[in-house]
């Protein structure tokens, strides 16, 4: 079989069985003696999201080089805008004069609640003029989740942009500086406003599918692992049919030298704008989904631990490839809760839970020096070769030298222009 | 904010008049066939310091834009925007109280000198290796948790300055063991793409320094006592008119009054600050570190081996940052997690000194800490001016990054 065929077995096989995984869990009876808990499905929905954002990380650093600690800053963008849309919007079928009235069709108005002043108990503007102004009968409607979670896209769309815009001009360094500050900015923003946000207590998000969805109450997991299972192959095929058109060329071309791809006809900082928006939107959706999955976003979802995760799960599986990242992603999710526990060396008691992050810093950087395509990487490409390739590879590796050995004598020949300055850029 | 209407009027004219200048004057001295590398920043800040009246002579004459044309618009551009914020609210603190002003700039000429002394390291390290160390804040988290451990906890008692030796001996060792395992190779070109494989491993030796302290000291804040208390001196005796210190606190004239764990800080920093200078301008040794600076293969060439300068810069930058943490663990309460708002700040001191620029990191490093100064003293709600912190030094950065991204002395990155 080729490589292609293999991937497509291996992946329709994968896809089956993560649909498949729901009818094993306890809500629906288990399958025979494999009953899967609802932590464990909980567990499942939490890789999917760190899927997502761990894969379409890897799509801007291993396809694009381009470095953003501020990835988990467009996912929060996209909860928080999605969890505010859901506090402060409102559709009523008359205006409510007590807040702010904007008219839309018909005789609908969209109404957005006021700001509430913290440690008063004042009714909201709405909750007043129901028992004052607001003719009987008056529909009050909440805003759709399918559209706050649009509007979380959106946002996440813009902001990508502006910083995208602002920063991408210049040298890749820029835009790993600028995105920690931005995301700190952002946190320290979201901490400080909370009659808005709410600030350290978290901002509350109505459920995922707030009626409950074909006979499942609103808190199954069933419903989101299904949502989020959608999102995650929907971004997979996103990913997938980029890195592979003219798009994931061009943006390869970028990493490798963007002098030359610019010299080529590449318009390079117009491409570097489009995967870094391309990519903040998704993890603004993965935040938007996982905001109404839990219920609650804080702004310690922005702190630098949430990102450097992100970063060690697409590393660990390899960042130059987007499947080895998300499998990474899974991985390191299941890894993470299986190491809370504690062991005992000798007299020495270990609290595993403290240590384990220390772990995968630690295993983070030891894969970016000794094995740079990651750890799951090689193995995926081992399976998709299918062992028959080994030969091919093997020449390939052995005129790579040649290569290198031509090169080297040019070099003497040539006598070298400064490759110190090389390694300093 | 009484008249808030005239200090936003006044921010609009100068964006709007800045932002046309910016984007016109370069297409004006294009067609004139002029130099245009300085027009789009020069433009920009003359057109926000006096708008039309500036600009169309700027555009009919359009003399070379000189940096001294370029000081003076900044110079009008910054009082415009201190006139209009005292106009528009007279009653504020830093606008009716004269003590209160010269304190704060006071404060944030001494903390700003702290925050040059951390950002001298990132240029220091950038300069030689060309590499931006993403653990910085982390150098600068461990040597205030090094000082508070070892004055407090394991050896009480003990000097400061005992302290304070002993987290640059750990930051050094750090940096210096960091360098040989994980950036040496990059020189001799096993890595491919070696800016990127610099961001991502020094990012993961953050990741890693930081949940290391974590799991050895628990996330409950620490702080440490104050390092050399002041004497009790009054001049003239009794009123303490012209100088009055206490314990804690110094105030000169009755109206500047500075914090002494700030004080020392300061202090120290300014000593090694001379102590660094001495080093890169005296020795041999430093001499050579700046040779490899200018150009690594005519240092190579003179006997100058660059691999131990890169290790020597590193570890050296590790230590600045691991000293201006010893000398501030005095000055806030001090946490697994205080690196990162630093490392941040040192970002963007080196972006608006100019990447790899010595001189320009110190000034920056003053710079940052006078806006801080201002933004914390003279925004009305306190509560959320301390909260802000951070977004002074970010609405910087992104002024440099849109206005001039090579910084004040910069060269290209």
């Amino acid at each position: 079989m080729n490589p292609t065929a293999i991937y497509r077995v291996a992946g329709s096989i994968a896809i089956v069985l993560l649909l498949a995984i729901p009818f094993a869990s306890s809500e629906l009876g288990g399958v025979g003696p494999l009953v899967l808990s609802s932590y464990f499905m909980h567990l499942a929905i939490t890789a999917f999201f760190y899927a997502i954002l761990a894969s379409s990380w890897s799509l801007l650093a291993g396809y694009a080089g381009q470095f953003s600690f501020g990835h988990m800053a467009f996912m929060a963008i996209g909860g928080y805008t999605s969890g505010l849309i859901g506090k402060f919007f409102r559709f009523t079928t008359a205006p409510s004069e007590l807040c702010t009235d904007i008219p839309l069709l018909g005789n609908w108005w969209l109404v957005i609640l006021n700001i509430r002043r913290v440690g008063t108990i004042d009714e909201s503007c709405l909750d007043m003029a129901r028992a004052e102004t607001l003719p009987a009968g008056t529909l009050i409607v909440f805003p759709p989740v399918w559209a706050s979670i649009a509007m979380g896209l959106v946002m996440g769309a813009t902001f990508g942009l502006l910083v995208g815009w602002l920063v991408l001009r210049l040298r890749s360094t820029y835009l790993a500086l600028f995105t920690i500050g931005f995301s700190e900015i952002l946190r320290a923003s979201i901490s400080a406003e909370i009659p808005i946000t709410e600030g350290q207590s978290g901002l509350e998000l109505v459920p995922l599918f707030p009626g409950g969805l074909l006979g499942f109450t609103s808190t199954s997991k069933i419903p989101p692992y299904y949502a989020m299972l959608l999102l995650f192959l929907l971004a997979m095929a996103l990913m997938t049919w980029l890195a592979g058109s003219r798009f994931g060329l061009f943006i390869r071309a970028i990493r490798e030298d963007e002098e030359a791809a610019a010299a080529l006809g590449v318009n390079i900082v117009r491409y570097k704008v489009l995967v870094f928006v391309i990519t903040s939107t998704l993890a603004a959706a993965a935040g938007a989904l996982q905001g109404h999955y839990i219920g609650i976003i804080t702004p310690n979802t922005l702190i630098i631990l949430q990102m450097s995760l992100v970063i060690a799960m697409a590393v660990i599986g390899g960042l130059e490839n987007i499947y080895a990242a998300s499998v990474g992603a899974i991985v390191i999710t299941f890894a993470l809760e299986l190491l809370r526990t504690s062991i005992n060396i000798g007299p020495l008691h270990v609290d595993m839970t403290l240590w384990r992050l220390v772990f995968f810093g630690l295993l983070l950087m030891l894969t970016l020096r000794f094995q740079r395509n990651g750890l799951l990487f090689p193995i995926l490409e081992r399976i998709s070769r299918g062992g028959v390739a080994e030969e091919t590879v093997s020449i390939r590796e052995e005129s790579e030298e040649d290569w290198e050995e031509e090169v080297e004598v040019d070099q003497l020949e040539d006598s070298p222009s400064d490759s110190g300055e090389e390694s300093a850029g | 904010m009484e008249n808030a209407a005239i200090f936003g009027w006044a921010l609009l004219w100068i964006l709007f008049w800045g932002a046309l200048g910016g984007v016109v004057t370069p297409r004006i001295y294009a067609r004139k066939d002029l130099e245009i590398s300085q027009a789009s920043f020069g433009g920009a800040v003359i057109g926000a310091a006096l708008g039309p009246f500036s600009l169309v002579p700027l555009w009919i004459a359009s003399p070379k834009i000189t940096g001294r044309l370029i000081g003076i618009a900044i110079a009008i551009v910054i009082g415009i925007f201190v006139a209009s914020f005292a106009l528009a609210d007279p009653d504020n603190l830093c606008v009716a109280n004269g003590g209160f002003v010269i304190s704060q700039l006071t404060n944030g000429i001494v903390i700003g000198i702290i925050y040059g002394l951390m950002a001298l390291g990132l240029t220091l390290i950038f300069s030689i290796l060309g590499v931006v160390s993403f653990a910085h804040g982390e150098f600068y988290m461990i040597g205030g948790m090094v000082t508070y451990f070892m004055s407090a906890v394991w050896l009480p008692g003990v000097s400061p300055l005992v302290a304070i030796l002993a987290s640059c001996i750990v930051t050094f060792v750090i940096g210096y063991i960091f360098e040989r395992i994980f950036l040496r190779p990059m020189g001799s070109g096993e890595i491919e793409r070696p800016t990127e494989y610099a961001i991502l491993v020094t990012f993961g030796l953050a990741f890693f320094l930081q949940y290391f302290t974590q799991a050895l000291t628990s996330a409950v804040p620490v702080k440490a006592q104050r390092f050399f208390p002041f004497p009790r001196v009054e001049l003239p005796a009794e009123s303490g008119t012209l100088l009055k210190m206490t314990p804690g606190n110094v105030t000169i004239f009755d109206a500047i009054s500075v914090p002494n764990p700030r004080f020392t800080a300061a202090v120290l920093a300014l000593i090694m600050l001379a102590a660094l200078l001495w080093f890169l301008y005296r020795t041999w040794v430093g001499k050579a570190l700046r040779a490899v600076s200018q150009d690594r293969q005519a240092a190579a060439v003179t006997g100058i081996n660059p691999n131990s300068m890169n290790t020597l810069a590193f570890s050296m930058g590790a230590m600045l940052a691991g000293l201006s943490g010893a000398s501030l663990v005095q000055v806030f309460s001090w946490l697994p997690q205080v690196g990162i708002p630093a490392a941040a700040r040192s970002f963007v001191i080196i972006v608006l000194g100019g990447m790899g620029s010595l001189p320009g990191a110190f000034l920056g490093g003053l710079i940052v800490g006078l806006v801080e100064a201002a933004g914390t003293g003279c925004i009305p709600d306190a509560t959320r001016a301390a909260a802000y912190i951070p977004a002074y030094s970010m609405v910087i950065l992104t002024l440099v990054l849109l206005l001039k991204p090579t910084g004040l002395f910069g060269r290209e990155l």
